[in-house]
């Protein structure tokens, strides 16, 4: 089948030439002429006009061609109906319609520029369609990983971030010291903090020193625990066992080594130490 | 000169070599390999290594290595500092940065989807990135009008 359309495409014209060849006519010939000419060579070359006023396959309503293509051939992949919007947003200059159309755009037009011949240039468009395709159909729910530690949910984080921002402080980083507070027997792990958060832990981690005395979050936990544990061991209310209970530490020994490194000595020695009340 | 980062680029490795070989240096070679190999690889083909944690050229706070070759080579641009902000956004999952960065994001995975082979991807990234920057440099304002004038 030959198919013809409007010279210099950009979008649509080169999203349904892609279209009909991986999902209609695999042999298809396209053709690009000028405007005015697209009708009459139609006719003489027994070619299926598209993307032109007052043919069959055009725009309807706020509809491109490429939606045409979908509903006629009736292709129901769901990822040629993300596709689809895609398009649509970058070809009518819709571009809040879907998050992907304006560096659909950007790119297309840069191609084009590029690639003056249209034949060209379709070659090109084939690739990125077959790439914006392969991420509608296998990638649209995987985030990029910045380097290979770091899967960072930047923009979950930001938009929470950006509610709660004009206090120094602000508010979840005071939630967050208040909830450390009140579980500092449990033990309260950064995954939790962050699942209920719904923020990477690696990059909570990293914004939570900025607010919390440039200590890690797990810096900040210990140090609660083992001023906790002091304040404890002066009230001569509780064997080391037990405070080792209450601020969270698995068991004694944990405890001790945990408690050494923050101050130098044991826990017993440091209470042997510490000036009766 | 020779440059060496981890296998399997997507933004900000195929970004890089795009704005040193078209700025920089356009005889650059670019090498991928394993993570693990890319400081011992380098030191072997004394090649300068990026885009990886520990080498000078890498991201700094919420800057990806782009930024910092811009910033490093003088790079002043307006085109190439818009392409920054886009690169950003998609190299940092922070789509909010510029409004080309999802639609940037979502070819390049699915580039790097379709070619395994990281020269080829490289190939066809550099024509990404081409592009990006003659819409950069020239396009920026022009909006799309389907009716035929």
């Amino acid at each position: 089948m030959k198919w013809i359309t409007r010279e210099h495409p950009k979008i649509d014209r080169i999203a349904c030439p892609w279209l009909i060849r991986r999902f209609i006519d695999p042999g298809a010939e396209i053709i690009y002429t000028p405007f005015d000419q697209v009708l009459q060579l139609a006719e003489k070359l027994n070619a299926t006009p598209f993307d032109i006023p007052d043919v069959e396959y055009t725009h309807y309503g706020q509809e491109c061609t490429f939606d045409y293509f979908l509903k006629k051939h009736r292709l129901t992949d769901p990822a040629l109906k993300t596709l689809g919007v895609i398009v649509r947003g970058a070809d009518t200059d819709h571009h809040e319609i879907a998050t992907q159309s304006a560096g659909l755009w950007a790119i297309s037009a840069g191609l084009a520029y590029n690639h003056p011949d249209d034949y060209s240039l379709l070659e090109q468009g084939i690739i990125l369609y077959d790439a914006l395709y392969s991420w509608a159909k296998h990638l649209q729910k995987e985030k990029h990983t910045q380097q290979p530690d770091e899967n960072l949910l930047l923009e979950v984080f930001n938009n929470f971030l950006k509610k709660k921002s004009g206090k120094k402080i602000p508010a979840w980083a005071q939630e967050l010291k208040e909830l450390i507070q009140d579980h500092i027997d449990t033990n309260l792990s950064l995954k939790e903090i962050s699942d209920s958060l719904d923020i990477n832990p690696s990059y909570l981690s990293r914004e939570f020193s900025k607010h919390f005395d440039d200590l890690s979050f797990g810096e900040y936990i210990r140090k609660q625990r083992i001023e906790k544990a002091i304040e404890l061991m002066g009230t001569h209310t509780y064997s080391l066992t037990e405070i080792a209970y209450l601020t969270g530490f698995s068991d004694q020994s944990h405890f001790s080594r945990i408690f050494r490194k923050h101050t130098g000595a044991s826990p017993s020695d440091y209470r042997k130490k510490m000036p009766e009340k | 000169m020779r440059w060496i980062t981890r296998e399997r680029p997507k933004i900000d490795r195929i970004a890089c070599p795009w704005a040193i070989k078209r700025f920089i240096d356009s005889d650059a070679e670019f090498i991928y390999v394993p993570k693990e190999a890319v400081f011992e690889q380098a030191e072997k083909l004394s090649a300068i290594p990026y885009d990886i944690a520990g080498a000078e050229y890498t991201h700094y706070g919420k800057e990806c290595t782009f930024d910092y070759i811009i910033k490093k080579h003088g790079l002043n641009d307006p085109a190439i500092h818009l392409m920054a902000l886009i690169v950003r956004g998609a190299d940092t999952d922070d789509f909010d940065l510029a409004p080309q960065a999802a639609g940037l994001w979502a070819i390049s995975a699915g580039l790097s989807y379709n070619f395994k082979n990281d020269q080829e991807m490289l190939a066809i990234g550099m024509k990404v990135y081409d592009a990006l920057y003659s819409w950069a440099k020239y396009w920026q304002d022009e909006k799309h009008n389907w009716q035929p004038v």
